[in-house]
């Protein structure tokens, strides 16, 4: 009997937790309070599902918003920065830095701009989830191999051809990548700014009953937070994956061409 | 193919490319690099010319200039008896050392690039790309993404693309360059191959004396920065070729007399 597979490992430790979930609450090792049993947690879960689905739709609805914002603002930006030589030298050095600010210090000037409804959310998490989004954009546009615009060149391509048949199906992949952490941030940004300042959505849920002590209920948020970033994670791997293929196998190639060479042959023509 | 092996320095009626007083400077940031200086030549129509040289000495430039993918600091290129100051597909197709093929598009699709950039029917692209496909030997590889491919492969789909629009003239960069050594023989004889059928016009720069003397009809060799044209050398050696020649007196003398001139420059 060989070594279990790495995936039925992770499938057994993901149960083995949400047993101890259960159990150590009912045993009283840990308290109630720090952490309620996975069954209370469901049960209030399907208990109050109404208020849990119509705060859902709150943050979803900022959520898209801010995706909106985040991607139409980043890939715009990205490609101006990631194109235009000028821009790039003047403002990638200040964007990579503001990256690494805690941008959540920004989000009371923006309540006092835009009031604590949904805008300053939208536009709190949308700011959050542009910087990747714009960084990745700028770095697949710079990255592109010039051999291949020259070869375009070469067989005639006018500008808006290099652009449209060259600079945008080989940046793709590396945008993807950016748009997939920019998405993760900007729900990130929303529950955020909800649990700071606000009277709706799941992350004012959260806040709502941690203040009142109702450890159940502030669980039953955060489960609805984890089973959507879940939910958005695996559907932008998917979108990836579709559009990577060759991506993925070219650089896998690339550290492996000898073996490659070594393997064709076979098929007779070199 | 014309027998003619004697050097025409003024340009004949039926050559394919002329190029006279070519000059290049590169403008440096503080200071200006002559590149190449006074270029003279002209290659006859359907006639196999490879440019060798040491490295830096500017050939890839000229190819380049060539192809109106770069421009002369001064003098004049002519293609097929026109000037050239862009990219013209329909009179020069261009292939890089690297294959340069998009990762993204299959064989076939990169094949058909040139033609999908003029707005061709669908069903003559294929038709024309699937016809180069197989003149490259290559039937049955169409639908296969490049990093599916082997070097030598890649550069066979590279060569179709140049030849797809069938240009008058073929200018390659080094194709072969980053091949190993068994499948840069096969490629250049295949490449003979391919030559013979379709009749083009070619010019070839690479650093293998070996090859050059297999391909060529002239080899044109080129000095250190800048570069000039310093030896042009006729190789008498019959068509088709083969591998046996290389192992001739005839071929090694060709091939030491090319070295002796780009040594002197080293």
């Amino acid at each position: 009997m060989g070594r279990p597979a790495p995936s039925t490992v992770r499938w057994l430790i993901l149960v083995a937790l949400l047993v101890f979930w259960e159990l150590f609450p009912r045993t009283g090792i840990i308290p109630e309070l720090f952490l309620p049993s996975l069954s209370k947690t469901i049960a209030v879960l399907v208990k109050d599902w109404h208020e849990y689905a119509s705060e859902l739709a709150v943050t979803l609805y900022e959520v898209a918003f801010a995706m909106l914002i985040a991607c139409g603002f980043g890939i715009l930006t990205g490609t101006l920065v990631g194109g235009i030589a000028l821009l790039r030298n003047l403002l990638l050095p200040v964007f990579s830095s503001l990256y690494a600010v805690p941008i959540v210090i920004l989000y009371p000037i923006f309540t006092a701009w835009f009031g604590i409804g949904s805008e300053s959310k939208i536009i709190f998490a949308g700011v959050y989830g542009f910087f990747p989004v714009m960084l990745s954009t700028a770095a697949g546009i710079r990255t592109i191999d010039p051999q291949l615009l020259l070869a375009a060149r070469s067989m005639g391509a006018n500008l808006t051809q290099q652009i449209t048949r060259v600079i945008i199906p080989a940046s793709i992949p590396t945008v993807l990548t950016g748009l997939r952490l920019g998405g993760a941030l900007t729900i990130i940004g929303v529950v955020v700014s909800e649990m700071l300042t606000s009277a709706a959505g799941i992350g004012y849920l959260v806040t709502r009953y941690r203040t009142i002590l109702d450890s159940p209920h502030v669980f039953g948020a955060i489960v609805m937070i984890l089973l959507l970033s879940i939910a958005f994670d695996t559907l932008a791997r998917a979108v990836e994956r579709r559009t990577m293929v060759w991506q993925i196998a070219g650089r896998r190639q690339k550290e492996g061409e000898q073996a490659d060479i070594a393997v064709k042959p076979a098929t007779a023509v070199v | 193919m014309t027998a003619s092996l004697s050097i025409v320095r003024d340009a004949p009626a039926n050559a394919a490319i002329e190029v006279a007083g070519l000059s290049h400077i590169y403008a440096g940031s503080n200071s200006a690099v002559p590149a190449l200086a006074d270029i003279a030549m002209t290659v006859g129509a359907g006639r196999f010319v490879v440019i060798v040289g040491p490295s830096g000495c500017g050939k890839t430039s000229l190819l380049m200039m060539m192809a109106g993918l770069r421009h002369q600091t001064s003098g004049t290129i002519h293609i097929q008896g026109r000037p050239i100051d862009a990219p013209d597909p329909d009179r020069v197709g261009v292939v890089f050392q690297e294959a340069s093929l998009f990762p993204w598009l299959s064989a076939l699709d990169n094949i058909e690039f040139p033609l999908a950039l003029r707005g061709a029917p669908r069903h003559e692209r294929a038709a024309r790309a699937n016809d180069m496909l197989n003149l490259v030997g290559l039937q049955g590889f169409g639908a296969r993404y490049p990093h599916e491919l082997s070097g030598g492969m890649k550069q066979r789909v590279s060569i179709a693309r140049g030849l797809v629009q069938d240009p008058p003239v073929l200018l390659m960069d080094e194709p072969f360059a980053a091949l190993d050594e068994q499948t840069r023989m096969t490629m250049g004889h295949e490449l003979l191959r391919i030559w013979s059928q379709t009749a083009k016009t070619v010019v070839f720069v690479t650093h293998s004396l070996t090859e050059a003397v297999y391909l060529a009809d002239e080899v044109l060799v080129m000095s250190a920065r800048p570069g000039r044209i310093i030896d042009r050398i006729a190789i008498p050696l019959p068509r088709p070729r083969t591998y046996e020649m290389m192992g001739t007196e005839v071929f090694g003398r060709l091939r030491d007399r090319i070295w002796q001139q780009i040594r002197k420059e080293g």
